[in-house]
C-alpha cells in the first residue's frame, strides 16, 4: 500500500495542501442514447473519470513526498462515488458541493462554486482531469484557476516539484512535441494520460471508503444565492441532442490480393477523392 | 423571469444588438499561422454573407510579418499584438493581451482551433470575459438572426449537441481541424490594427524547454491523413511498415490504447476516448479491432479504411472501405501501389 508508507523526505517545510477536482461519469462502455431533444437515456454504468483518477494519483504521490493532505472535491447532487474512489485510493478528505438549485448549471457555474469554496482555503496545488469524460469540455479546471487568480497548465504529462511552496516543473503536450514550463505555486494543473498510472485501491480500503464521512456544502455555505446558479446563470445551453452522424454502409473489397489493394487505391482516388 | 429568456433564439427574427465583427484567433507557431485558423476564417467569410459583419483575425506573437501576409486575403482586419514576450504561448501573457482588445472591440464571435493552445486559452478567457464557450466543436452554423449555433460531440462522440449561447458577447468556440475547408480564392485586403503589448514584469509561468517530437510528422489531430495500427501489428518494431506508408501519403501515424498500454508507442499518438479525437480526411486502420474506446475518436473522419484479418471485427462497422486481410501483406503492397499511382500524378 504505497500511500501508507512515509517516505524518507528532506522536506521540512509546512505541510502541503492539495485539492483534486473529481467527477463520476458514465463509463465509456455505457450506452447513451437520445431520448428527446433535451433528454438523454444513460445506462446506469458509472466510473470515476479516468483523467481525474490520474489527478488523484498525482496528489497522493506528492503527499507521499512532502506530507500534508489530499482533499477530493466534487460538484454533484447525486453521485459521490468519485469521492469514495478518492478516499479508497488514499485521499484524506472528501467535499461534496450539492444543492437542489444547481440543476441545469453550466461548467462556468460549477467553476464558480468550486472557487467560492476554495477562495479562503490555504492551498498549494489544485489538480483536475484534462476533461471530464461526459461533456468532454475541459472548462472547469482553467475557469477555477481564473477565478482564483492562479496560473494553470493544461494536459500535464510530467510534474516535478522540489519545493511545494515555490514552483513546479511541468511538461504539457503541444502539437509536434512537448513543452516544459516552470510554474509558480500555488497553481492548477489538469492531468493527461501518461502522467502516472492510477493505483487500484485495496478491497479493505474500498470498504472503509464506503463509510467515510463526506462533508456536504450547500449554496448558503458558499455565500451564493439560487439566482446565481442553475439555468439562469448559464452562458451556454444545449438546445438539442442529436445521435452521431451515420456513415454510409461499408464497401467490402472482396477481390484477392493484390487486386484488392489496387482497387482500394482506385476508390480512394476516384470515388472518395482523398488522395 | 423565465430563465431561458436570456438565450439567443436562433429561430426568432427578433432584432438583437450585434457587433459588426466576427473574430478568429489566428494561432501561430514560430510565426506560421495554423491551418485551422484559415479554415475558420473561410467559414467566417461565409457567415458574413448572412450577417453582414466584417471578419477579423486576432494575432499575437513576435516577428509576425509572414503571418500577417498569409492572413491578409482571409480577413477584413487583423488585430495585432506584437512583442518578444508573446513569442511563445502561455495562457497568462495571451490572456493579459487578448482580453482588453476583445473588450474594446466587442466582436460578437471569437473562434479558435481546438488545439492544445486553443483548449488551454479559451476556457480561461471565456471565464474572464464572462462569455459562453463551446469547446471542441465539429460544426458551426448561423441562426436566422445572426447568432451562433455550435455542434459538439459529448460522451466521446456517442451523442452530439447543438449549443446556443447567452446574450454575452463574444460567443466563443474552439473547432476541430478539418471541420471547414480553406477557401483559397478569398481576396480580401486586411487592414492592420496594432495594439501595444502589456507585459508582466514577474510572470508566473516560464517556458524552459521544448522537446520536439522526432520526425517531421504533424500531430495526428492536425494531419489530413492518419494511418494507424493496433495490436495486430504484433510489436513496436513493425511500426516501420506504418512509417513507410505514412511517408508516401505525407500522413501521420496513430495507434490504439492497447498499443500505448503495451509501451510500443507514445501516448501522443493514441486515438480514442482516453487519447485524441481526430478529424482526418482519410483515416486508415490496420489490425485494429474497433473497440468503442477507439472508434469514438474517429467519428468525424471523412473517409475511413479498415484492414483486419477478422471478418467480424467491429471496426468494419465504422469504415467506408474494408479489406479482410493481413496487414503484413496489405501494407507493403499498398505503400508500393500508392508510390506508383502518386508518382504517375506528378
Amino acid at each position: 500500500m504505497a500511500f501508507d508508507i512515509h517516505y524518507d523526505t528532506k522536506w521540512e517545510g509546512d505541510a502541503v495542501e492539495i485539492y483534486v477536482l473529481v467527477k463520476q461519469v458514465p463509463d465509456p462502455e455505457a450506452i447513451v442514447k437520445v431520448k428527446s431533444d433535451t433528454e438523454l437515456d444513460i445506462e446506469n454504468k458509472y466510473f470515476t473519470s479516468f483523467f481525474d483518477e490520474i489527478g488523484i494519483e498525482a496528489g497522493l504521490q506528492l503527499k507521499a513526498k512532502f506530507g500534508g493532505k489530499v482533499t477530493v472535491l466534487t460538484v454533484d447532487n447525486r453521485r459521490v462515488d468519485a469521492l469514495r474512489r478518492g478516499i479508497s485510493m488514499g485521499a484524506d478528505e472528501a467535499i461534496q458541493i450539492a444543492d437542489p438549485a444547481l440543476g441545469g448549471s453550466d461548467p462556468f457555474t460549477t467553476a464558480r462554486l468550486i472557487a467560492s469554496y476554495l477562495k479562503d482555503k490555504p492551498l498549494d496545488l489544485i489538480l483536475a482531469g484534462r476533461q471530464a469524460m461526459d461533456d468532454d469540455a475541459g472548462i472547469v479546471g482553467p475557469a477555477v484557476a481564473e477565478l482564483l487568480g492562479l496560473p494553470h497548465v493544461n494536459a500535464v504529462v510530467e510534474l516535478n516539484i522540489e519545493d511545494p511552496k515555490k514552483e513546479a516543473k511541468v511538461t504539457r503536450e503541444v502539437e509536434g512535441g512537448k513543452e516544459v514550463l516552470s510554474c509558480a505555486l500555488p497553481a492548477l494543473f489538469t492531468c493527461q494520460k501518461g502522467l502516472n498510472i492510477p493505483r487500484i485501491p485495496q478491497v479493505m480500503n474500498v470498504m472503509k471508503a464506503m463509510k467515510a464521512q463526506i462533508k456536504k456544502i450547500d449554496l448558503a455555505a458558499l455565500g451564493l444565492s439560487a439566482g446565481e446558479v442553475g439555468p439562469s446563470s448559464a452562458k451556454v445551453k444545449i438546445q438539442k441532442y442529436l445521435p452521431p452522424p451515420k456513415r454510409p454502409p461499408v464497401k467490402v473489397i472482396k477481390e484477392d490480393f493484390p487486386d484488392n489493394v489496387k482497387t482500394l487505391v482506385k476508390l480512394l482516388k476516384e470515388e472518395a477523392k482523398v488522395i | 423571469m423565465n430563465p431561458q429568456s436570456a438565450f439567443r433564439n436562433p429561430k426568432s427574427k427578433e432584432e438583437r444588438s450585434m457587433s459588426n465583427e466576427i473574430w478568429v484567433f489566428a494561432e501561430q507557431q514560430d510565426g506560421k499561422v495554423r491551418k485551422v485558423a484559415f479554415e475558420l476564417l473561410s467559414a467566417c467569410a461565409e457567415f458574413s454573407k448572412k450577417t453582414g459583419q466584417e471578419v477579423a483575425a486576432i494575432l499575437l506573437g513576435s516577428g509576425l510579418q509572414e503571418a500577417v501576409k498569409s492572413l491578409t486575403p482571409f480577413a477584413d482586419k487583423i488585430y495585432c499584438v506584437e512583442d518578444p514576450t508573446l513569442a511563445s504561448y502561455t495562457s497568462d501573457t495571451y490572456l493579459t493581451n487578448m482580453a482588453p482588445v476583445v473588450r474594446e472591440c466587442q466582436p460578437s464571435m471569437l473562434l479558435g482551433g481546438a488545439t492544445s493552445t486553443g483548449k488551454d486559452l479559451f476556457p480561461r478567457l471565456a471565464m474572464h470575459l464572462q462569455s459562453g464557450y463551446a469547446p471542441d466543436c465539429t460544426g458551426l452554423t448561423i441562426g436566422e438572426n445572426g447568432c451562433l449555433v455550435a455542434k459538439r460531440p459529448l460522451f466521446g462522440g456517442k451523442i452530439f449537441a447543438e449549443v446556443a449561447f447567452s446574450e454575452a458577447n463574444p460567443q466563443m468556440a474552439t473547432v476541430r481541424n478539418n471541420t471547414f475547408l480553406v477557401n483559397s480564392s478569398l481576396s480580401k485586403a486586411a487592414k492592420i490594427v496594432s495594439f501595444a503589448a502589456k507585459t508582466d514584469p514577474s510572470p508566473k509561468k516560464k517556458i524552459i524547454g521544448l522537446e520536439k517530437a522526432s520526425g517531421a510528422r504533424l500531430d495526428i489531430t492536425e494531419a489530413d491523413i492518419v494511418v494507424a495500427a493496433g495490436r495486430g501489428i504484433k510489436g513496436p518494431q513493425h511500426f516501420k511498415l506504418m512509417e513507410d506508408l505514412a511517408e508516401v501519403l505525407s500522413a501521420s501515424v496513430g495507434t490504439t490504447r492497447a498499443v500505448v498500454d503495451e509501451g510500443w508507442r507514445d501516448v501522443k499518438d493514441q486515438i480514442g476516448k482516453s487519447g485524441k479525437n481526430i478529424s482526418a480526411k482519410l483515416y486508415m486502420a490496420f489490425g485494429i479491432s474497433g473497440a468503442i474506446h477507439h472508434v469514438l475518436g474517429i467519428g468525424t473522419c471523412k473517409t475511413v479504411v479498415a484492414v483486419d484479418t477478422d471478418p467480424n471485427a467491429l471496426i468494419f462497422n465504422y469504415a467506408d472501405y474494408a479489406i479482410v486481410g493481413d496487414l503484413f501483406q496489405i501494407v507493403p503492397a499498398l505503400t508500393e501501389e500508392l508510390k506508383r499511382v502518386l508518382a504517375a500524378d506528378k
